[in-house]
């Protein structure tokens, strides 16, 4: 379970609050969308679940299996189950796709004390995974997202996420610079995922992808805070009705 | 400006070296005459220093103290297993091999190159005592550079080779030097390479040590390029020498009408390495990609100093540096590109680019552009960073940790000169050999 409490967060070397008192809990087995305007904080609650230099946890925590991640490395906290998949994927030239894959995979299956994947296992595994995403292979040859279109990256994102076997997925605006194929693609891998043991948080301004990975909750963010929360009927609501009501609670 | 400089106690050392161990060098009498006048040529010029131009960051008047003597009498020292140790990955590469030893040629260890074939291969020791080959300097060389008179004075041997019109080399061909002396020495090496018109060729040069060689040694080496109409050359110089090596390198290449040809220049475990590279084109629609990967530690320095010489229209350069530079490393790149009157449509791009590993470390980068054509694409670039915060967030939050994201990193940022090399098996051991020293150097 995901317990998110009274969380007050500010940009390191700046006096501006952007998450003032957030608390939000996500049992495992459950997907939760977070959706509000641009400048609300949802990208810097998805940087500080992963642990992202640069932000200050003035006070709150966030506990994931009862554990406070706060002291965590973002890698630690990789290895405790925790995925962001990114609104923008980094492209990382000169190191192949599969390479990356591998490392990464093995890496948290160090630290998790798991056997690391040897090449043949490894290579069904990816596979597989790959296939399920309409990931040519060869693709992963090429270097990390580089010359990637953005449903490239975005299902290169999500088979990261297959290949982690993570605990708690955050998916921040998945949904961004994708068509309509592309989405249901993406959403179609994220739905795969889902289980009895894994929560996942959704965030984006959009009700449009709640539409192909429908949650069981849905929060409205404003202003740092959670200003409301529902079933997905909420996020209908907020698709006709828009921010504007919640604008004025800010601060 | 001419300063009158007196002569450094390595520079005075020169002729008395020449008479002491001048017998022993390959060519005899013949040869001994062109020796002569490139050690006149030396003695007027002197060694270089950063009042020139082209050596205004590597001062080697100032650093390199003493010019060490030749061994000429170790080539029988190294075993085979000796050589693939000293090869590391690049010994499991399929190629024909020219093997010198502390700058001798080795027959034992290297290919058997039958005559009257496509291609040549003999060393140049054999074409100075025969007359064929001699050291005076016409052509590429203009005399007017102090390191080539140097290399011409006490050339050790070096590597002829000649490739047939139309020929296809289905394999690399490895022309390797490697140092074995327990005491410091240098080797004076000197390559000629002609490519047929329409030939094909991959060329890779090879600077290596075997176990127990002095953690210290010279090395000259020079290499004359002619690239024929139409001819394709991969050029490829590898310098990957565990100890703390002097290595002065110069590569000048002509190429022709609808000549390619592709350099790249590795360069890692030297103290002072200084690679120029002066490339002349002959004909129209030539192309080139002159490229390179270098890496330094400790207080190493790597200059990489371009001339390309846009002499007529429509050919295409292309370069791309990228240094790695940890604890007090520096690193020098000066790249000329000169485009004559009548070079028009001259497409050239050029960019030079470092990453930082330490707050010490220091990157010179100079582009020089002399345009003086009017319908011409020209660019040149360059950048210094240290590894991407945000790079590092990605890896780190897939779970990697900080040490590996960290090399895993700097990988992608020198994989991308290393992609420049299109041998698997090259680029690839290049590749561990560059991981090897990440994992070896201290932050």
């Amino acid at each position: 379970m995901l317990e998110i409490k009274d969380l007050h967060v500010k940009i390191e070397d700046e006096d501006r609050e952007i998450l003032k008192g957030l608390s939000l809990t996500v049992p495992k087995g459950e997907v939760h969308a977070i959706m509000g305007p641009n400048g609300s904080g949802k990208s810097t609650l998805a940087y500080v679940l992963a642990g992202r230099d640069g932000y200050e946890v003035t006070s709150g925590d966030i506990l994931w299996n009862g554990e406070s991640l706060l002291e965590l490395e973002p890698d630690e906290r990789a290895a405790k189950g925790v995925f962001l998949a990114f609104q923008y994927p980094m492209e990382i030239p000169g190191v192949a796709g599969l390479t990356f894959l591998r490392t990464a995979a093995n890496a948290v299956r160090k630290n998790r004390g798991e056997a690391e994947l040897t090449t043949p296992e490894f290579m069904k595994m990816v596979k597989e995974k790959a296939a399920e995403l309409n990931i040519d292979t060869e693709m992963l040859k090429r270097p990390v997202n580089v010359g990637f279109s953005g449903g490239e990256k975005k299902r290169s994102e999500i088979l990261q996420m297959a290949m982690l076997e993570p605990t708690m997925c955050v998916l921040d605006e998945t949904d961004s610079g994708l068509d309509i194929d592309a989405l249901r693609i993406v959403a179609d891998g994220v739905n795969a995922l889902r289980s009895k043991d894994r929560a996942m948080l959704v965030i984006t301004h959009y009700q449009r992808l709640l539409n192909y990975i429908v949650p069981d909750k849905v929060h409205v963010l404003s202003g740092g805070q959670i200003r409301r929360s529902g079933d997905k009927s909420l996020a209908l609501e907020l698709e006709k009705s828009g921010y504007a009501e919640y604008a004025g609670e800010a601060a | 400006m001419n300063i009158a400089l007196t002569k450094t106690p390595a520079e005075q050392a020169v002729p008395e070296l020449l008479d002491r161990v001048g017998k022993s060098l390959p060519g005899g009498e013949k040869a001994m005459a062109g020796r002569k006048q490139a050690l006149g040529r030396f003695q007027s010029l002197g060694l270089p220093h950063r009042r020139i131009e082209e050596w205004k960051y590597t001062d080697l008047r100032n650093t390199m103290k003493e010019v060490l003597a030749p061994r000429l009498d170790g080539a029988s020292a190294l075993a085979a297993d000796g050589l693939s140790t000293a090869l590391g990955p690049l010994a499991s590469i399929e190629a024909d091999r020219i093997v010198f030893v502390d700058g001798v040629y080795s027959a034992e260890l290297s290919s058997t190159f039958e005559s009257g074939g496509d291609v040549s291969v003999a060393p140049l020791s054999e074409a100075l005592a025969s007359g064929l080959a001699s050291l005076t300097a016409d052509g590429a060389d203009d005399g007017q550079n102090a390191v080539l008179a140097l290399n011409a004075t006490f050339v050790t041997d070096g590597a002829v080779i000649s490739i047939a019109e139309k020929a296809e080399l289905d394999k690399p061909l490895f022309v390797v030097n490697v140092r074995t002396t327990r005491e410091p020495s240098s080797i004076s090496v000197r390559n000629m390479i002609n490519v047929g018109a329409k030939a094909q060729a991959t060329i890779v040069e090879v600077f290596v040590a075997a176990e127990g060689s002095a953690a210290s040694g010279q090395a000259n080496s020079a290499t004359e390029v002619k690239a024929a109409d139409g001819a394709e050359l991969t050029h490829i110089k590898c310098v990957i020498d565990g100890g703390q090596i002097t290595h002065l390198s110069n590569w000048l290449a002509e190429i022709g009408t609808d000549t390619t040809y592709n350099g790249f220049q590795f360069t890692m475990g030297a103290l002072m390495a200084r690679n120029g590279i002066n490339v002349t084109y002959a004909g129209t629609g030539g192309k080139l990609d002159m490229s390179g990967a270098f890496l330094a530690r400790g207080n190493e320095h790597v200059d990489s100093t371009l001339v390309v010489d846009h002499a007529v229209p429509e050919c295409e350069s292309r370069e791309l540096f990228k240094g790695v530079l940890a604890n007090r490393g520096r690193g020098i790149f000066q790249g000329k590109v000169i485009v004559r009157r009548d070079a028009q449509k001259t497409d050239g791009k050029q960019m030079a680019q470092a990453l930082m590993l330490s707050p010490d470390a220091e990157f010179d980068s100079k582009p020089e552009l002399e345009i003086y054509a009017d319908d011409v694409v020209c660019g040149h670039g360059s950048t210094v960073a240290e590894i991407d915060d945000d790079l590092m967030f990605y890896c780190r939050s897939r779970g990697i940790p900080e040490s590996v994201a960290r090399a895993l990193l700097v990988e992608s940022f020198i994989g991308e000169a290393l992609e420049k090399v299109e041998h698997d098996d090259l680029r690839e051991a290049l590749r561990t050999h560059a991981m090897t020293w990440l994992e070896t150097t201290e932050a």
